[in-house]
């Protein structure tokens, strides 16, 4: 108990000081993706994010999503544990061989409407792995994919801005 | 009437006699012993239902067992309740019975002689009004049912299922027996009816001893905690039509005897005659949906459940009793009301499911639940019948588990009413222990239904199933139209119910009903179970009509199970009967104390590829290791001690007879 309180009484702030406030831009971004996504989806979007042979530097950009700064879960986005849930897969990395056929089960597996969206370099063209014994090629060579996201690794801003892009690129009438 | 239950008799001898007469040809046998049984039965519902209307029967045979007063027969309404227990569980279980017994070769003569004694014992033990005539037909009773159990007798399971239950069932006589004695000798009459007059009667001391004792004995049949252990031994080990009967309608019976005892033969007792079948009630209730969480074995799960549902009954039985020492008439019959109109329930939902049960041993022979799954599809009217009984055996509405056990919640929640703090608080424990009953049994069928008959099959066996006969599909389809009768129209019951407990308690229940609700203690609580019914059909329709209105989505889109991507899927990946039941086994590892194993083998080269894993548990009932294992120490020790008098020796035999031969001589003068 004592112990306790000293700890207490002589513990520093360990807290860091605030966030610089957020970029305009975001909330802007943020804002028009959750218009898009009440007038196509109803009320939110659920995204699975899929791993077939990311390096995680992708995933650390998409984790950053989640994280205070972005926060993408105030703008009706949100990650789902099953493509049974899901609305739109995010889709990092080249697709090995023995990732392709799950991510075409995931694929299946996801209900319509669906939007995928292939997210970094290597998801778009298999960047430093290209050739690779184990690579079977972009994620386009796999399942359809609605947008890419250029970067390595992309920033959360542009993948936003690509989730915004393939909302908008859908067609206007509201799911049915 | 007389004709009627003279006729029923024939049939049944009939029966019994075509049994023996027919035993060479296996498929007449079958039809003629149990069609002619299904007519006695009938006769037996056309007795009932002229008794429950208020026509009396009485009979006395003086020549017939003359030493205890002669056969006396007679009919009152309580016996004819139990007639149309007997009725609604033995009907559909002997026509089931033409269809489910083709496959026992060379025992259909036992089988049929056995059933056509068994049926007409169980009628004779409701209407025997003196202690000889009710032990005899007791005793005929618990014999053909022990044969009945027996019939697998080339199995060393069964043998030893039947053993106990031989053990049992003679522990519960001599129980009866005692006390049957001690308050005629008291009383200085062997008609039951004559044990108590208004206001005298033997002593406080031996109706005490008597309660006690026939308590004993009438619980044991009836298959409550501690006398429970040949239950779930016995059902699994019998026919299916046959568990179907002991557990629908002869351990009902025993309840017949306790509600005898305790409202008629006994007079009125204290009011700890009550806490004590109180107390037993809410462990049987408890400790019978444990087991049956955690079984894997579908038939043995019901029989826990049978177990279960005793509990529910004696507590209606307990609380009546408690109320009537109370003085409270109306209450007392309103707890007995729920009681007997559980018993009538449960008539229905278990001899539905255990006939379920049997269809599926039929299809698969396997009682396993673990090796079964995806029933459904390959035998969809038994599934959907199961499923009616799953649902009324959980007190879902519309069906009838619901109606009774409202009732006997009613009449315990009721129990304010009576001024003494300590009941109160029993009480208040009972209500707790039914409200936590009516939970897990819903966890416990929820997993027999959903293990058994949904997902994809998990042995080959299941592969191969083949839906039942339709004698079987009918006799399903009987008791499920049954269960959902008495669940939406409970006036039907209710009626007759309440004159019945009238004739013995002195008072109507505290209870109003229409021909669509029913209303406990002036207002107290009301429901109406056919608007329920109504309201819960017009809801789906509204889900339905709405959904189409919303314009929502119902494209299909058929695509194989999300198995996280894996390019294989078995029926290994299932979520299996003993997973379900992990949690529970985990939250009651006191009660289960059971016992894990899992051994994990691995490839030679190297421990991270996996071979095999092994995953073993067994649990052990307390009641088992506590109380039966060390009678069955010290019987065995005694024996171990007796068996020097036997010493094969003539001499000493010789000596013994001219020893027993003495005493003889000087006692018996």
């Amino acid at each position: 108990m004592k112990l306790l309180f000293r700890k207490i009484l002589t513990s520093p702030v360990v807290t860091e000081p605030g966030a610089p406030p957020p970029d305009p831009g975001v909330e802007l971004l943020g804002s028009a993706i959750h218009d898009e996504v009440r007038k196509r989806f109803g009320r939110s979007l659920h995204i699975r994010e899929v791993d077939p042979g990311s390096c995680n530097g992708c995933e650390l950009e998409i984790g950053g999503l989640n994280g205070p700064y972005y926060d993408l879960e105030r703008f009706g986005l949100q990650f789902v544990a099953s493509p049974r849930h899901a609305d739109c897969l995010l889709v990092t990395g080249p697709v090995t061989r023995n990732m392709a056929d799950p991510l075409k089960r995931t694929y299946d597996a996801t209900p319509d409407p669906k939007i995928v969206i292939a997210v970094g370099d290597c998801a778009k063209d298999c960047g430093i792995f290209a050739g690779g014994y184990g690579v079977v090629g972009p994620v386009s060579a796999v399942i359809p994919v609605d947008v890419v996201v250029s970067g390595c690794p992309p920033s959360p801003r542009s993948i936003l801005a690509a989730i915004l892009r393939a909302l908008q690129a859908r067609s206007p009438e509201p799911a049915h | 009437m007389l004709r009627c239950f003279t006729a029923s008799l024939i049939f049944f001898a009939g029966g019994a006699c075509g049994a023996l007469v027919f035993a060479r040809d296996d498929s007449l046998c079958r039809k003629v012993t149990h069609g002619l049984a299904l007519g006695g039965t009938v006769l037996i519902l056309i007795v009932g239902v002229a008794g429950l209307q208020g026509q009396p029967l009485d009979l006395l045979l003086p020549g017939i067992l003359p030493a205890g007063g002669g056969l006396a027969l007679g009919l009152d309404r309580l016996s004819a309740f139990f007639l149309l227990i007997i009725a609604v569980g033995a009907i559909p279980s002997t026509f089931y019975a033409i269809g489910y017994t083709r496959h026992y070769k060379g025992k259909q003569s036992g089988l049929g002689f056995m059933l056509n004694i068994f049926i007409p014992a169980m009628m004779l033990v409701a209407m025997s009004r003196n202690v000889l005539t009710f032990l005899v037909f007791w005793e005929a009773m618990s014999l053909t049912s022990y044969f009945l159990v027996m019939t697998d007798s080339d199995q060393a399971e069964t043998c030893g299922a039947g053993w106990l239950y031989l053990v049992m069932t003679h522990g519960g006589l001599a129980c009866l027996v005692v006390g049957f004695l001690a308050m005629s000798q008291a009383a200085g009459s062997f008609t039951m009816s004559d044990w108590v007059h208004a206001g005298a009667g033997p002593d406080a001391r031996v109706r005490n001893l008597a309660f006690v004792t026939m308590a004993a004995g009438f619980l044991s049949k009836a298959g409550a905690i501690p006398f429970h252990i040949w239950l779930p031994r016995a059902h699994p080990a019998a026919p299916s039509h046959v568990s179907a009967m002991m557990s629908g309608v002869m351990i009902k019976l025993g309840i017949y005897g306790l509600i005898r005892i305790g409202f008629g033969w006994l007079g009125q007792g204290p009011g700890w005659w009550g806490v004590l079948i109180l107390a037993v009630g809410a462990v049987s209730a408890l400790l019978g949906v444990l087991y049956a969480l955690i079984d894997s074995d579908l038939k043995r799960l019901l029989a826990y459940s049978s177990v279960e549902n005793i509990g529910i009954i004696l507590l209606g039985v307990g609380a009546g009793l408690l109320f009537r020492s109370y003085g409270l008439g109306a209450l007392a019959a309103l707890a007995l009301v729920a009681a007997l109109y559980h018993c009538l329930n449960h008539a229905a939902f278990k001899g539905l499911l255990f006939l379920g049960a049997g269809s599926v041993l039929h299809a698969t022979g396997t009682r396993n639940m673990e090796a079964m799954g995806g029933l459904l599809r390959r035998m969809p009217q038994t599934g959907a019948y199961f499923l009616v009984g799953s649902l009324a055996i959980t007190a879902m509405p519309p069906f009838n588990g619901f109606i009774s056990e409202w009732l006997t919640f009613q009449s315990l929640l009721l129990s304010f009413r009576v001024q003494a703090q300590f009941f109160n608080l029993v009480f208040a424990l009972c209500i707790a222990a039914l409200a936590l009953t009516a939970g897990l049994s819903a966890a416990c069928f929820v997993r027999a239904f959903g293990i058994a008959f949904l997902a994809l099959p998990r042995g080959e066996a299941v592969e191969s199933a083949h839906e039942s006969h339709w004698t079987m599909l009918t006799s399903m389809g009987f008791l499920a139209a049954a269960c959902l009768t008495l669940g939406i129209a409970p006036a039907l019951v209710l009626r007759p119910l309440s004159s019945t407990v009238n004739d013995f308690i002195g008072e109507r229940p505290d209870l109003a009903f229409n021909w669509s609700g029913i209303a406990a203690s002036n207002g107290f609580a009301a429901i109406d179970p056919f608007w329920v019914a109504m309201i819960l059909s017009l809801l789906m329709l509204a889900v339905w009509i709405g959904l189409h209105a919303m314009r929502a989505n119902f494209g299909r889109r058929y695509y194989e199970t999300w198995g996280c991507g894996r390019a294989v899927q078995t029926a290994a990946f299932e979520y299996t009967a003993a997973a379900f039941a992990n949690p529970f086994r985990r939250v009651f590892a006191f009660l289960y104390r059971s016992v894990e194993e899992t051994e994990i083998e691995a490839h030679p080269e190297s421990r991270f590829f996996v071979k095999t894993i092994t995953y073993r548990h067994q649990s052990r009932t307390i009641i088992e290791d506590s109380v039966y294992a060390p009678i069955g120490a010290v019987v065995r020790r005694l024996a171990a001690k007796a068996r020097t008098v036997q010493s094969g020796n003539v001499h000493s035999y010789l000596l013994y007879i001219l020893l027993a031969l003495l005493t003889l001589l000087l006692f018996a003068r």
